[in-house]
């Protein structure tokens, strides 16, 4: 009896630990509107990956921060091109936020390509082309979007959120947004919260695309 | 428990400890380098699914952070708005808290280690948010307002800022390991009639005054020899004196000198709004939200651990190696967060970097 009540403090000391080592950089500060595009080439292989991705208004007024410009509010494509120059060098580091597998095999990518940077409506948008590091023709391709570490939330448009462009009249797309988590609430509930269950925490957040191409 | 093999029962109490803190340190150096190297792909068995309570956490976070921002904008031309604001910053930073980061598991760990009180674990909260929300507008104020350096620039003071908070972490929690270790290890060796006697003399602790003797000699056995007798930590009323407030402070900067980048975009938005002011108030709201929040889980470890004093204060030597060994796993916990934040600080944060 005493035992246990004993085993029960520890139990709680280190349930008090673990809830503040908790869950590891689990607080989104970014929101990212995307939209993606997958490119084919004529002959069926898919060669890349084009994003746009809108950041939230308060993280754009951050972005443009310190950046000179001739009229004040307005931001041309020019003014802008350092800053985009920046974004996609420090997005190298997340990979970013883009992991494709291919049959099941992880694929890279190259260094991006035509991006620049559009201010529109007070969001600054990052438009960027992935190529693939080698064009491939498979039979699934699965796409993920997502920041492991969710200090980015990436929500793809409502509208089109995903485009095939130039894909095989065969191949099928399907588009899965993450799960807003009120269906499994019961599911996972606090385990999933203490557990180390969580050191994966972002990928809750994935959005994933697959295509099949028979 | 049987009156036969008390020190069976001590033993078995202390391995347990030792083994929830290590499942706690190697949980702890698992998220941390997990963060380091995100990017390992999707484990396919997991169904993405966020639940419980980090999924209503953080759909409220959302809500809060994403109004504040209309909310700045509406200020501009609606003077009253600013109350919603502050009511909005307010609840922010006390869920935003309840995530990840803000010195709470360093707080906690760091309190548990120490033998501190609720109260002063109160305090400590309170400070460290306060500073944190200090550093923010600082940071601010000079970067954008003063100098109007590009987001890139104020990203790199910020990242500079975050290292030496880290280092600092890792530091303090180096400390808390030498002088917790010098407990442990004591109570570790020191044969069990004198843990018998230790449950005897307590209350005459010097807890804390010999720790800079551990940092000259370094060796157990002189600290051994001066303190054999010794085993519990001060009093309350004698960590309010000089030396245990200073010794908080440390606490205090290692943790407040790194501000939370969730501050720092909601001011450059009010400045670029025309409100720096409105700005500057809601990050110290947030900062009170964090605080109690932050305050809330150092009182739940500071009386869980007087919880398992108090279990294994009737064993005999009082339960002394079981809350040495508690000490110390807390003050690893301590290192270990710093150190982990340091090697893995660039997953964390860098991405406002971009």
């Amino acid at each position: 009896m005493n035992i246990a009540r004993r085993l029960l403090g520890l139990l709680w000391l280190a349930g008090a630990l673990a809830l503040g080592a908790g869950t590891a950089q689990a607080h989104p500060h970014v929101w990212i509107t995307a939209t993606s595009e997958l490119i084919y080439a004529p002959d069926g292989a898919i060669t890349g990956v084009r994003h746009a991705w809108t950041f939230d208004d308060m993280f754009s007024t951050y972005a443009l921060q310190g950046i000179e410009t001739k009229t004040k509010g307005v931001y041309s494509r020019e003014e802008l091109s350092s800053l985009a120059q920046t974004n996609v060098e420090s997005l190298k580091e997340f990979k970013f936020f883009t992991f494709a597998k291919a049959d099941g095999k992880k694929e890279k990518f190259e260094e991006p390509v035509d991006y620049f940077l559009e201010y529109k409506d007070a969001a600054l948008t990052l438009h960027f082309t992935l190529p693939l590091k080698t064009p491939l023709k498979s039979r699934e391709l699965a796409l993920e979007v997502f920041d492991p570490a969710f200090f980015i939330d990436f929500k793809f448009a409502d509208k089109d959120p995903v485009r095939l462009v130039g894909a095989p009249a065969a191949c099928q797309m399907k588009f899965q947004r993450p799960n807003d988590g009120s269906a499994n609430a019961q599911k996972l509930g606090e385990q999933n919260f203490l557990s180390g269950e969580n050191s994966n925490f972002g990928m809750m957040f994935a959005n994933k695309i697959t295509v099949a191409c028979p | 428990m049987t009156s036969k093999s008390p020190f069976g029962f001590v033993r078995g109490l202390a391995i347990c400890a030792t083994a929830a803190g290590a499942i706690l340190i190697f949980d702890g150096a698992m998220h941390v380098l997990l963060a380091q190297t995100p990017f390992g792909g999707p484990r396919p068995s997991a169904e993405p699914q966020v639940g419980g309570i980090v999924g209503w956490l953080l759909a409220r976070q959302s809500e809060f952070y994403r109004e504040m921002s209309s909310t700045i904008r509406a200020a501009k031309s609606d003077g009253s708005a600013v109350w919603t604001l502050l009511a909005i910053s307010f609840a922010y930073g006390i869920f935003h808290a309840a995530g990840p980061g803000h010195g709470k598991a360093v707080i906690s760990s760091y309190l548990v280690a120490n033998q501190e009180t609720a109260r002063r674990g109160i305090v400590l909260s309170f400070a460290s948010a306060l500073m944190q929300s200090l550093v923010a507008v600082v940071i601010v104020a000079i970067c954008a307002w003063l100098l109007n350096a590009s987001a890139k620039t104020m990203c790199g003071a910020e990242k500079a800022i975050e290292i030496a908070s880290y280092a600092l972490i890792a530091a303090f929690g180096a400390r808390l390991v030498w002088t917790k270790g010098g407990g442990f290890m004591r109570a570790l060796q020191a044969p069990r009639p004198a843990l018998a006697m230790a449950s005897a003399g307590q209350g005459h602790g010097h807890g804390h005054d010999h720790h800079h003797h551990d940092h000259h000699h370094g060796t157990d056995q002189h600290v051994h020899d001066e303190h054999g007798g010794h085993s519990h930590g001060p009093e309350p009323s004698e960590l309010a004196g000089p030396g245990g407030w200073r010794r908080g402070f440390g606490a205090i900067f290692a943790v407040g000198i790194r501000p939370c980048s969730g501050a720092i975009l909601v001011l450059v938005f009010a400045l670029a709004q025309g409100l720096f002011w409105a700005g500057i108030a809601a990050t110290f709201v947030m900062g009170l939200g964090t605080a109690i929040t932050v305050a809330a889980i150092a009182v739940i470890a500071v009386s869980a651990k007087d919880l398992a004093r108090r279990m294994s204060a009737g064993t005999e030597g009082g339960g002394t190696l079981v809350m040495r060994g508690v000490e110390f796993g807390a003050a690893g916990l301590v290192l270990l967060f710093g150190v982990g934040l340091l090697f893995g600080y660039l997953a964390a944060e860098r991405v406002t970097c971009f």
